[in-house]
């Protein structure tokens, strides 16, 4: 205790050469805890990303099979085509229908995974209403023909899209704000399991309609005749279209939101009503993280693709491209203050030790007196210690302080010329990305069809805050640096001759 | 007279056949040649020689600052150059100091040089400011001196301070290592007095080394050393 005492008065009665190496450790210091906070920052940031992108998983025929089925239709002569389908069986049929559909049992099967937290399946296909009236799709319908065309045909203007998944809630466009249910409720998991014949229906629509919670409509079950060719759905909620430009200022001013005329009903409501029990459009999948959509593709390169007789027939389409978007630029703002913190706390090291190895140095005198008079080599290098300590105490204090001054700055700026030098790098490419995105297929949990591929993108932004962890790595790097300054007194110590600085003129 | 007899009882040291050598780029240095001497208490005991004769290196071996390549050195019954002799414990209470070039510490105060050896050994704090101020008003150094820092004070308080240090955990050898060299005629003169006055009043062992043949009338016993060598003196 006397000689950490001793330590502090040392400290205090060598003002101008401990202010000198205290000021320099505080440059470097400031700029290694500020580098530090960014990094810190850019990997919490990185960690929140993942919580909403790239964490999503979607099981789906692919655009490929999409295009080899299509040519086959088109090469096709269509008089020959009906005549064919009229010879086929209900099963043959069914398959026929199904051709760009997922089986249900394969969607289920693809959820047994560890990666998956939950999932949806989902189908949209359109639905005909023959009592329900829209002018919106009326209007949109006649304008499509032109002037002088004539208006729509009754089955154009009653034919609805109708989107089934498990739960009304966990629809996407609910999920992601777009829609908001303003009365009545959603249809659940049970109504999914009991295929009860319940609807959501947009507000204008009902209110054109006279529609209330309650209400029922009737929905024409495809390819049925007869009796039992209709379906009585009950209005279980009414839902609003949220404008777009209300979403936030963070939304994508191309972005796309009709208020539409969409139906939302339970996904076997939807199937009985669509004919195609059993199948679904797409099974979307919600993962536990990020980290886990390499081992969800390998799944289904395993046992989904290698395994169906048509490798190419079904994609698993993810959102990590997305991911590795948003993330790259925080990527690349922690790889950069990984690299300036490395090299402040080098820069720190040899500051210290050079500024021991002088003053310790310059001090030999005093170490030989105070060996001479007896002080154990422990005493004298608790008195370094405590003096080395104080001034790299000091210097971390005001580091602390100064870099919660400059961190977010700095952040920013790595930002900034992680961007421009990536737009440098690559403009011809970024030029070209929304015209070949926009080609691309969306994701369901985007809206699907109805959102341009644009809006995907976030804004990414560096909050620098301070954390608890911040503190702990100035601790450790106060005790690194002050054991470093303190191997400068040990070595002094060890190799000094008290007779030879004694006797020194 | 002559060299002095063994077996004395008083005899608070005793130098046998000690050498030091020192390994240099042109081969070796005997600094000190098979020396022997004995010191006793009460009395002052003086080393004279020019520089160079050995006589600084024969105080270091003493104070166990050096270890010598050759002979014993015996103090208060122990033998110090034993590889087992507690030497922190000898050098903080057995010897003190008083060096040529003062070697206080400049950042510290008069008062805070003294306490310095008390500080090590963990004498309580208001025990070394009492002990060390009346240390440093025997040697003449009081008032706002007291305060001062070391660095800030003149040859002769500095040698006054660095007496007042030697004796600050009361050791019965003091050895000083041309305590006059840095001072002038009268301020030597008058720590001469102070260190004969230990040997007279408070029964300590003084041995000086010095080239300073006017030191010669305060000793009890006196050597000339040259070449390492070292041969009685007749006062």
């Amino acid at each position: 205790m006397r000689s950490i005492k001793r330590g502090l008065r040392s400290f205090v009665r060598h003002p101008l050469a401990n202010l000198v190496v205290v000021l320099l450790l505080f440059v470097c210091l400031t700029f290694s805890l500020s580098m530090l906070s960014v990094k810190m920052a850019a990997d919490s940031q990185v960690e929140e990303v993942k919580k909403s992108v790239g964490n999503y998983a979607e099981l789906r025929v692919s655009s490929q099979y999409q295009m080899q089925v299509f040519e086959e239709q088109r090469e096709q002569d269509p008089a020959k085509r009906q005549a064919e389908a009229r010879k086929m069986s209900e099963e043959e049929l069914l398959s026929e229908r199904t051709r760009l559909m997922v089986p249900e049992e394969l969607v289920d099967d693809f959820s047994r995974q560890p990666e998956v937290a939950s999932y949806d399946k989902v189908l949209e296909t359109r639905v005909t209403l023959p009592g329900v009236e829209s002018t919106e799709l009326a209007s949109a319908l006649s304008m499509r023909g032109g002037p002088g065309s004539e208006s729509a045909s009754p089955s154009q203007s009653n034919s609805f899209l109708f989107e089934g998944n498990t739960d009304g809630a966990s629809a996407a466009d609910f999920l992601r704000g777009a829609k908001i249910l303003v009365e009545g409720s959603f249809y659940t998991y049970q109504d999914y399991l009991q295929a009860n014949p319940v609807v959501l229906v947009e507000k204008t629509l009902a209110e054109e309609n006279g529609l209330q919670v309650g209400d029922t409509i009737t929905a024409k079950i495809t390819g049925a005749e007869g009796r039992g060719s209709e379906m009585e759905l009950t209005v279980k909620g009414i839902y609003e279209t949220v404008e777009v430009g209300q979403e936030g200022a963070t939304r994508d001013p191309m972005a796309f939101n009709p208020a539409g005329s969409k139906f939302y009903v339970p996904l076997s409501v939807l199937q009985a009503l669509n004919n195609t029990p059993g199948y679904v459009e797409l099974g979307c999948y919600y993962l536990d993280s990020a980290d886990s959509s390499f081992a969800v593709q390998k799944y289904f390169q395993e046992m989904v693709s290698d395994a169906s007789e048509e490798g190419n027939r079904y994609e698993l389409a993810t959102d990590y491209s997305d991911f590795e978007a948003i993330s790259d630029p925080l990527h690349k703002v922690a790889r950069t203050s990984v690299i300036g913190l490395a090299g402040a706390l080098a820069a720190c090291a040899l500051i210290i030790v050079l500024a021991m190895a002088i003053i310790v140095g310059g001090r030999a005198r005093e170490l030989g007196v105070l060996k001479a008079i007896g002080a154990t080599d422990r005493q004298v290098l608790l008195q370094y210690a405590a003096e080395i300590t104080c001034i790299c105490l000091a210097a971390v204090i005001l580091a602390t302080g100064a870099s919660a001054a400059v961190s977010q700055r700095l952040g920013d700026w790595l930002l900034q010329e992680g961007a421009a030098a990536e737009q440098a790098v690559q403009p011809s490419q970024a030029q070209g990305m929304p015209a070949m995105r926009f080609m691309s297929r969306n994701l369901y949990k985007e809206g699907g069809r109805f959102s341009l591929p644009g809006s995907r993108r976030q804004e990414v932004e560096l909050d620098v805050v301070y954390r608890g962890g911040l503190l702990a790595y100035g601790v450790l790097i106060l005790l690194g640096i002050s054991l470093l300054g303190t191997a400068v007194p040990v070595a002094w110590i060890n190799r000094l001759r008290p007779a030879r600085v004694l006797a020194m003129e | 007279m002559a060299i002095r007899e063994p077996g004395n009882m008083d005899d608070l040291l005793e130098v046998s056949e000690v050498s030091k050598v020192f390994r240099v780029k042109s081969g070796e240095v005997r600094a000190v040649d098979k020396v022997s001497l004995k010191a006793r208490k009460g009395e002052v005991t003086v080393i004279l020689g020019p520089s160079g004769s050995g006589k600084t290196t024969l105080l270091y071996l003493i104070g166990s600052l050096e270890r010598p390549d050759e002979g014993r050195i015996n103090a208060f019954g122990e033998e110090i150059c034993r590889p087992d002799a507690d030497l922190v414990s000898y050098r903080r209470k057995r010897v003190g100091f008083v060096f040529q070039t003062f070697n206080l510490i400049p950042s510290l105060t008069a008062l805070e040089n003294v306490t310095l050896p008390m500080d090590l050994d963990g004498v309580p704090a208001e025990e070394q400011r009492l002990r060390a101020e009346k240390l440093l008003a025997e040697t003449g150094i009081e008032g706002r001196l007291l305060k001062a820092r070391a660095s800030r004070l003149s040859g002769g308080e500095k040698q006054r301070v660095a007496i007042a240090r030697a004796l600050a955990n009361d050791p019965d050898l003091i050895l000083a290592d041309e305590p006059t060299g840095n001072l002038d005629s009268a301020t030597g003169r008058v720590v001469v007095d102070i260190l004969a006055g230990l040997a007279r009043r408070e029964g300590k062992c003084v041995l000086i080394v010095t080239h300073d043949e006017g030191i010669l009338r305060a000793a009890d016993w006196a050597y000339q050393m040259r070449d390492g060598r070292l041969r009685g003196i007749e006062l």
